[in-house]
């Protein structure tokens, strides 16, 4: 089977060729787009065997001092600063560990890693080493929230079914949600995992009151996308942007639409959305554009279901325009 | 013997999120006019500059001080640029220090300046996570850059060790408080990027999480700026201090120290900012402070996370580690309190243009200590991964 041709930078990354003029207090201003690139031909050196051990035979190498015998994983080094420089030796350590510490999880991602937040990224001691490597973690049952993975977890290495002798080629789930057999076997593949598919929440039929609580919710969300419209400051926010968006409630639905600095709110059906929004409750969003309680939280802690992860983006954007408005009540409060 | 080394002028210009009307060779003149101006010298009067610039990527060139170097009027003058990640500027007054000690040169000029915002994220629409790549770049580039490296979540990594091994320290509503207090005390700089950008702490709880732990209202933000001191031997400065009629802010202590970027055993101990606490007390024992919760009036620290500063707060001996929320609950840190934290703002929201910050840090310091009568302060960097780099210095008015 031939793989798809990937490029080093995706098609999505690069502008096109242009400028924009910027008026500040009575100044025009050139600002046009630029860039800085370089293309690599890069060894990967001493770490070669490493690399080659993951893809190859999916093995996870590491380095012995011959000396005080400390095991560093990955293998960075063939001498021991620590024993006058004592050579190393590789040496195959297991593929289940402990965390290191807890780790952290990214939400809001660099440029590079939209498309892969939210992501956990933390050290694993594997059986045999004496030293921590940084690994990507995740959950097979969704989103990775807080509490999931702490120090001391115990964790299994996982290698991706298609690898290319980089660190990405593996990552690592917590063993408890992993059958013995799948612990104990060495090279286990992604596929041979069951990942719970992200599924759409069904919303209960709703009543009389939910229909109620639903256009009052809707009423609160229409006034806040109005002044958000109204405001210079959220309206940069979401410059350039385009989204309609999909909202479920249980007591009705409806579309919210972001084009380049407009937003509004309307009843109606989007045909392709961009994405969509539940949540059982229309007041979690209301809160959210009011500022009482960021939507970012309530994807988090499963109270708002999105349809596309790499749609957080848009939330972030959401968010930002509730702060937006908020700093701007209180500029004209003051 | 080393010679003493002391600050007779420094100068910031205004901290934004961004400066389309200046390119970094002017922001780099403008704080050096005003340095000068304030040392009432002129620049032919600087023996040396010493450039503290983070990030090639963000100035979109390699060797950028090359080009503010006789821009500035430094030309056929020695001229050399450090970079330490977040620490560049407290690094760069370190290297200044040495030279002038050593009896090198009699003046220099050190410069701070960086231009972030440039970078833009074409498929988002927005500046931010192209800045965060850039500074992504920064990570190790065989195993960490590739997962998702950033500053963020390397300093989360940090804060994470630390509450596992005190995980009744560091409490939300105290990080809160914190960045509550400190949007108040920028209300004073009016070269902060967020001078009228006051939060509750309620506000900053209710912010979004953009790397657990923090939230968006307990970290940094990014700015475009730049942030000059002009320092001079013993001599010189007292003769510069008479003509200025300002008095010389000395430099009696300094200590760095750069960690293992890598964790485990003999290597980085997560739950510990090892570099903040080695940088300190080698800087309190060249400045011969024996005990520094009763020598050190004011800190400028280098805040990229609220819950950092309070670990680092901890490393430097000012509270036990695992109780730093003492610094809220005893009242340590509040108006009226035992120590002055960043009068300016801090980075969160004063602003942080890398390079400049520690040196912003460092003209704040002085100022507050000539202004408030005080006399020791501690000023505080810290960068790259892990919280790895720290470099301290301590400043003492007489």
């Amino acid at each position: 089977m031939t793989r798809k041709r990937e490029k080093l930078i995706p098609a999505k990354f690069i502008p096109d060729v242009g400028s924009t003029v910027e008026t500040i207090e009575g100044h025009d201003y050139l600002i046009a787009n630029d860039t800085m690139y370089t293309f690599y031909r890069r060894s990967r050196g001493e770490f070669s065997a490493f690399f080659l051990a993951l893809r190859d035979e999916k093995k996870l190498l590491g380095c012995r001092c011959t000396a005080c015998g400390l095991v560093r994983v990955p293998p960075f080094l063939t001498h021991c600063p620590e024993c006058n420089f004592a050579p190393t030796e590789l040496i195959e350590v297991e593929q289940v560990g402990v965390m290191n510490s807890t780790p952290p999880i990214t939400y809001f991602a660099t440029a590079l890693f939209q498309d892969m937040a939210p992501y956990g990224r933390g050290r694993v001691i594997f059986r045999g080493a004496d030293t921590a490597m940084s690994v990507n973690l995740y959950t097979t049952t969704g989103i990775l929230v807080p509490g999931l993975i702490n120090k001391g977890t115990e964790v299994k290495l996982v290698f991706r079914d298609k690898r290319n002798g980089d660190v990405k080629d593996v990552f690592c789930v917590p063993t408890s949600e992993l059958t013995q057999e799948q612990v104990s076997k060495k090279g286990l593949l992604e596929s041979e995992i069951d990942w719970e598919s992200p599924v759409e929440p069904k919303i209960p039929k709703a009543t009389n009151k939910d229909a109620t609580t639903f256009e009052k919710a809707f009423k609160g969300i229409k006034s806040i996308i109005e002044e958000m419209n109204s405001n210079e400051r959220a309206r940069k926010d979401i410059a350039g942007w385009k989204r309609s968006v999909l909202v479920k409630t249980r007591g009705g639905q409806f579309a919210l639409m972001i084009d380049d600095g407009d937003i509004r709110v309307e009843k109606k059906r989007v045909r392709s959305p961009d994405f969509v929004m539940v949540s059982e409750n229309p007041k979690t969003l209301l809160d959210g554009l009011a500022y009482k309680g960021a939507i970012t939280d309530s994807v988090i802690n499963k109270k708002l279901w999105i349809s596309k992860n790499m749609e957080f983006n848009t939330i972030f954007k959401l968010d930002r325009m509730a702060r937006s408005v908020a700093r701007s009540r209180k500029v004209g409060a003051a | 013997m080393a010679k003493r080394v002391g600050i007779v002028g420094a100068a910031v210009t205004p901290f934004r999120s961004s400066w389309k009307e200046k390119t970094y060779y002017e922001l780099a003149q403008m704080a050096t006019r005003e340095a000068v101006k304030d040392a009432q010298i002129a620049i032919q009067d600087v023996d040396a500059a010493f450039y503290g610039i983070y990030n090639d990527i963000f100035e979109r060139t390699a060797i950028p001080e090359h080009a503010i170097h006789g821009l500035c009027g430094m030309q056929n003058k020695f001229g050399i640029r450090i970079t330490t990640g977040g620490a560049t500027g407290a690094y760069t007054m370190s290297a200044a220090h040495a030279y002038l000690a050593a009896g090198r040169y009699k003046t220099a000029l050190v410069l701070g300046v960086e231009k972030a915002t440039d970078c833009f994220d074409f498929s988002s629409m927005s500046a931010t996570p192209e800045v965060i790549k850039s500074i992504g770049w920064s990570g190790d580039s065989f195993f960490e850059q590739a997962i998702g490296w950033s500053a963020s979540d390397s300093y989360a990594e940090v804060v994470l060790g630390y509450k596992d091994e005190h995980p009744n320290d560091l409490k939300p509503e105290i990080t809160a408080a914190i960045s509550a207090q400190l949007s108040q005390q920028v209300k004073g700089n009016k070269y902060a990027q967020r001078q009228f950008d006051q939060v509750t702490a309620e506000e900053v709880l209710n912010s979004r999480l953009v790397a657990y732990p923090f939230r968006e209202l307990e970290i940094c933000v990014y700015s475009e700026g730049a942030a000059a001191l002009i320092l001079a031997e013993e001599e010189t400065a007292e003769a510069i201090s008479r003509n200025s009629g300002q008095p010389v802010v000395w430099i009696t202590g300094l200590g760095e120290s750069n960690e293992h970027s890598f964790a485990g055993k003999n290597q980085k101990n997560m739950s510990r900012i090892m570099s903040d606490y080695y940088a300190s007390h080698r800087a309190y024992e060249m400045a011969g402070i024996k005990d520094p919760t009763q020598s050190i009036d004011l800190i400028e620290l280098h805040d990229a996370f609220v819950h950092q500063l309070e670990i680092s707060m901890a490393e430097f001996d000012l509270v036990p580690l695992g109780g730093a929320d003492a610094l809220i609950e005893e009242g340590l840190m509040t108006p009226g309190g035992k120590y002055l934290v960043n009068p300016c703002g801090g980075l969160i929201y004063c602003g942080h243009a890398v390079g400049a910050s520690n040196v912003m840090s460092a003209w704040s310091a002085r100022n507050e200590l000539i202004k408030r009568k005080l006399k020791t302060a501690l000023v505080h960097g810290t960068g790259s991964t892990v919280a790895q780099y720290t470099a301290c210095l301590i400043f003492e008015h007489e």
